[in-house]
């Protein structure tokens, strides 16, 4: 029983890691430019299958999608960010179902191209397998992967917000956008490049995914819920919220599935969720900010 | 305008009754499609939305089986089937729709559709209120049998009675038995779990995931801390493709501990990559590795006609033959009458189909199939390890689990019921 628990609190990491890694780019695209974009899914989606051509193709494995991927769904979103989202900004309702007709889209085309059937990812040889860790089970090394990428997604992060002169652009967006533009600093630009990083960031989340999960047209759906649910839980504009919600998300539902069962796991999980948003409706690290000029 | 409750009652009546009378119009003018050399028949299968994937499959193998049939010569002495093509988009309240629009404008003599139960479910009433035709390919749960309906995929006894001894003979008597969370397989199971009973097994655990839940560490942990001989596993769809990959990923190996299930085909195994499903155990009626000539034939043109890359699987060779089953009772009835091919042009309907010759049951509109077992192997295909000797009779209310229920519609109290016009039209009785 002992040895299970450890196991379990081991697994529970690598869905944590998971979360991140799925969350951190809607993270970023909601908590600086206020888009709340429905098609985070299925960039992830489209990661996925870039990640799929570039092994198919190319023969490249997960490495080599990673910043593949990056750059690819990056542009995508660049694209999006130019043509869909530019003109809405001051309309968050009409961003919600513009991006979400904008991942309709997406899924179609990559249908189109694709076909519907299920598509194949392995894993890189290196990775595969598992090392001896406490517990019952070896601990896969693709999952250690994940998590140590997670970690490096969130540092790259806090680096880029915090030691950057682009960083700090983009805080002084987030807190006052006028002011900001009054300093000379080219919001529209720090918009379209906070986009298109989001965007790309996702596209990471849907290269290093496929190996574990299931590529298809429809794949991107319960990766945003569980992406809106971190969010929710942690709180948008700081992105301490993202580790810290996935933490209490992930670890709760390992642990409450392992107790009783997953359905259980699940149902308990949103029952806390709305217990948060009840209790401190902007999430555990949300605050009250003077939104002066702040686009709403 | 004012609108008065008078004015409204006019307006309402007068829609209603062109409502009513508007089947009529369309009755007169496709009554004569009969006489004319073309016999349409309705598909009803998803082209888009999210069982697209598995569906467009059944689709493309009944419109190869109507090429055939026609460049064969047609039915009915040189009649062409024409296929009226429907796409349900995956939602079940269109499949309704689509399904009384063939039925009462397309005027089809039967319609080869649906994958899912819930799509079942929503199309029966339309064609038990229209008197239509419904040949439905799919392995489902049971428990059910219409007058309107002919089912050709496999029942719960055709898959398990025979896949659970051997199981518990060849790998032990403990089982962790895990599912998707909605009704297949948690019938599957009930019938599982009473299997075990009978051959002396035991259920270590039951567990269910959510649909779409693809997140499997937690029970995977759970199996390696309950050490089973044999994971029995229910999931469906993309749950299919992760589970292996994780189980694989965590180190447990078929040989460990081998999954055992009634569900993946050589297309989720394409899907997850062949080197997750190795060695593990599927149990149905038909592989692409069957060894026929029927089923050489019948995998090489399906390759030619639809792609090199396409595997072929059980519930579209059922799409195939069923389609099969309607021609032959169309030619030897000689009518495109419902009643007359419901009760006599269909039932006891043969066929030498890829798996091997199969058969309409004359009592209960279910199908003999043989029964398999195979092991997965590197090319994603199928090593059957197991055969059975015979077909096997569908019974869709389990012995097991209802031994007072049958279904038979050649008992007199059935039939007076259906000729009275009853608005129950299945073919369930107490024994």
């Amino acid at each position: 029983m002992g040895d299970a628990v450890l196991t379990q609190f081991f697994s529970g990491f690598s869905l944590v890691a998971i979360l991140i890694i799925a969350a951190l780019g809607l993270a970023v695209i909601f908590g600086v430019a206020g888009v709340i974009n429905m098609a985070h899914g299925e960039f992830i989606m489209v990661g996925a299958y870039v990640a799929s051509v570039v092994q198919s193709g190319l023969g490249g494995n997960t490495f080599w999608s990673i910043p593949i991927c990056f750059v690819a769904v990056g542009l995508l979103g660049l694209v999006v960010e130019r043509t869909v989202i530019r003109g809405l900004y001051d309309r968050p309702l009409e961003t919600l179902l513009a991006t979400w007709g904008v991942s309709l889209i997406l899924i179609v085309i990559i249908k189109m191209i694709f076909g519907t059937e299920l598509h194949y990812v392995g894993s890189p040889e290196m990775l595969q397998g598992g090392f001896p860790a406490p517990g019952n089970l070896p601990f896969p090394w693709y999952r250690l992967f994940l998590i140590l990428l997670s970690i490096l997604l969130l540092v790259l992060t806090f680096v880029l917000f915090f030691r950057t002169k682009f960083g700090l652009a983009v805080r002084a967006v987030r807190r006052n956008r006028s002011m900001s533009e009054a300093m000379g600093i080219n919001t529209a630009r720090v918009d379209m490049l906070i986009f298109a990083y989001g965007s790309g960031l996702a596209g990471v989340a849907g290269a290093v995914l496929a190996p574990i999960k299931t590529v298809s047209p429809t794949m991107g759906f319960p990766y945003a819920v569980d992406s809106f649910m971190v969010l929710v839980m942690g709180g948008v504009g700081n992105l301490l919220g993202v580790p810290v919600g996935a933490a209490i998300i992930g670890e709760g539902e390992t642990i409450l599935a392992f107790l009783f069962n997953s359905v259980i796991g699940k149902l308990l999980v949103f029952l806390l969720i709305v217990l948060v948003i009840r209790i401190v409706p902007r999430g555990i690290f949300g605050y009250q900010e003077r939104t002066l000029g702040h686009r709403r | 305008m004012k609108i008065n409750r008078r004015r409204f009652l006019k307006t309402a009546a007068l829609a209603s009754a062109t409502t009513a009378a508007f089947p009529y119009f369309y009755t007169q003018k496709f009554a004569k499609a009969d006489e004319s050399d073309e016999i349409k028949v309705g598909i009803l299968h998803s082209l888009s939305g999210t069982i697209a994937i598995i569906e467009r499959s059944l689709h493309n193998a009944e419109l190869m089986a109507i090429e055939e049939i026609n460049a064969a010569g047609g039915v009915m002495g040189g009649k062409k089937l024409v296929p009226v093509v429907e796409d349900p988009q995956s939602v079940v309240r269109v499949f309704r729709q689509k399904a009384k629009k063939l039925l009462l404008q397309d005027k089809v003599v039967a319609v080869l559709g649906c994958y899912t139960s819930a799509s079942r479910q929503s199309v029966l009433p339309e064609f038990e209120n229209n008197n239509g035709i419904l040949l439905y390919p799919t392995l489902y749960e049971a428990q059910e049998c219409s007058y309107n309906c002919f089912y050709t995929g496999a029942v719960p006894n055709q898959q398990l009675d025979d896949f659970a001894p051997w199981v518990i003979d060849k790998f032990g008597p403990r089982h962790y038995l895990i599912g998707a969370n909605y009704i297949y397989p948690k019938e599957t199971n009930r019938e599982w779990k009473a299997l075990l009973d009978n051959h002396g097994g035991e259920t270590v655990a039951e567990e269910y995931a959510p649909l779409g839940h693809t997140e499997f560490a937690t029970n995977i942990n759970k199996i390696a801390s309950l050490q089973p001989d044999v994971v029995f596993s229910t999931l469906v769809g993309d749950q299919i493709v992760a589970f292996y990959k994780q189980f694989k990923q965590f180190g447990i190996t078929a040989e460990d501990i081998p999954i055992c299930t009634p569900i993946t085909t050589e297309q989720e195994i394409k899907g997850m990559g062949p080197e997750y499903a190795l060695g593990h155990y599927t149990s149905f009626n038909y592989f692409q590795s069957v060894d026929s000539p029927e089923n050489a034939e019948f995998v090489a043109r399906y390759k030619a006609t639809y792609g090199e890359d396409e595997v072929t699987n059980a519930v579209m060779e059922a799409a195939y033959f069923q389609t099969y089953f309607l021609a032959q009772a169309l030619d030897q009835t000689g009518t495109t009458d419902a009643d007359a091919l419901i009760t006599e042009g269909l039932p006891g309907q043969e066929f030498q189909a890829p798996q091997g010759k199969v058969k309409i049951d004359e009592k209960n509109h279910h199908t003999y199939l043989w029964a398999r077992i195979g092991q997965a192997r590197e090319d994603g295909q199928f090593d059957i390890v197991w055969k059975s000797e015979d077909w096997i009779r569908p019974d869709p209310w389990v012995d097991l689990l209802y031994p007072d229920k049958d279904c038979d519609f050649t008992d007199q109290r059935v039939i007076d019921r259906i000729k009275s016009g009853d608005r129950d039209r299945s073919g369930t009785i107490d024994i």
